[in-house]
């Protein structure tokens, strides 16, 4: 194709036959949903402080990919330095932390992963209340609906 | 008297709910690739301060060490997938929502591998559980922008 039109406009990327971003989607449900199992599966066998040192060194090999990539083929916002940035990617990673903690305990505890999955999975109503709260965001009619059928679904899954 | 998993599942859903927006704070300012490194370092030294100063327990089967270390593959890789589903040109409100599905397919695992029975009302709550996740990553267009 050598149209003006196609030359201006680059035609979507696409991997598996289906638009890039949908198969990154779909590969995230996959490799989330089966975290969850792999977690209850693993909890039986190991605490929940031992289970995020296992966790971390499964981060490992991503570490390295990474850091290759950024060092070898940057991008052009890989050169953005911001230790403000850095400080808040910092403290995103000392909070997830805590948060697998919690959840390899939920687990361990003998909570069931189909019910403590869907739970944990509720993490933007807290998301969304913070947003509010401090970045002083609007709450769109969505939100206050997904507020409220989040409440009730707490409700009904902790029974 | 609430169940103990109940109070465990409670604390992480606020602390992952917290790094919903110190992620944003964070990829307003640099790279996904330095913002997940940086992550990383920070679960390292979570690790590091566990193995230093809580008892650890590393007699555990070869099985349950390549799952608990496959669990921190998957869901980093998780984490690298979502944010390449947002940089090729996927839009955030459908990308999040879409991702919010993934409970069920843990459910369904569970279910199917674990043999976890679900109670009717447990099963309007996962419905309604990931119906709010779905509706509670809609950004307002506005705000979504910003």
């Amino acid at each position: 194709m050598t149209s003006a039109a196609s030359e201006s406009v680059s035609p979507p990327r696409t991997l598996a036959g289906m638009p890039a971003w949908l198969a990154f989607s779909l590969l995230t449900i996959l490799l989330w949903g089966a975290w969850g199992v792999t977690s209850k599966i693993a909890s039986e066998g190991v605490d929940a402080n031992t289970n995020q040192v296992f966790f971390t060194f499964g981060l490992l090999p991503l570490v390295v990919w990474i850091w290759c990539a950024m060092r070898f083929r940057p991008r052009a916002d890989d050169t953005k330095r911001s230790w403000i940035g850095i400080g808040w990617a910092f403290i995103t990673g000392i909070l997830g932390g805590t948060g697998n903690i919690a959840f390899f305990h939920a687990l361990v505890a003998g909570g069931k992963v189909s019910i403590v999955a869907p739970v944990t999975a509720l993490f933007p109503l807290v998301t969304v209340i913070l947003a509010v709260a401090i970045l002083h965001e609007r709450l769109s009619l969505q939100q206050k609906c997904g507020l409220a059928l989040a409440l009730v679904a707490i409700y009904l899954l902790s029974m | 008297m609430i169940p103990s998993w109940v109070i465990f599942a409670a604390i992480a859903l606020v602390f992952w709910g917290i790094t919903g927006v110190t992620q944003k704070l964070s990829t307003n300012r640099i790279s996904s690739g330095q913002s997940f490194l940086w992550f990383a370092y920070a679960m390292g030294a979570i690790s590091l301060v566990l193995w230093l100063f809580v008892p650890m327990h590393w007699h555990v089967t070869r099985l349950t060490l390549w799952l608990a270390i496959a669990g921190g593959m998957l869901n980093g890789l998780g984490a690298l997938t979502s944010f390449a589903a947002l940089e090729s040109g996927g839009k955030a409100s459908v990308v999040i929502s879409l991702i919010s599905l993934y409970p069920l397919l843990t459910v369904t695992l569970a279910v199917l591998f674990l043999h976890e029975r679900i109670r009717v009302g447990q099963g309007i709550g996962i419905m309604l559980a990931v119906a709010a996740a779905i509706l509670l990553s809609m950004e307002k267009p506005a705000a979504a922008a910003e």
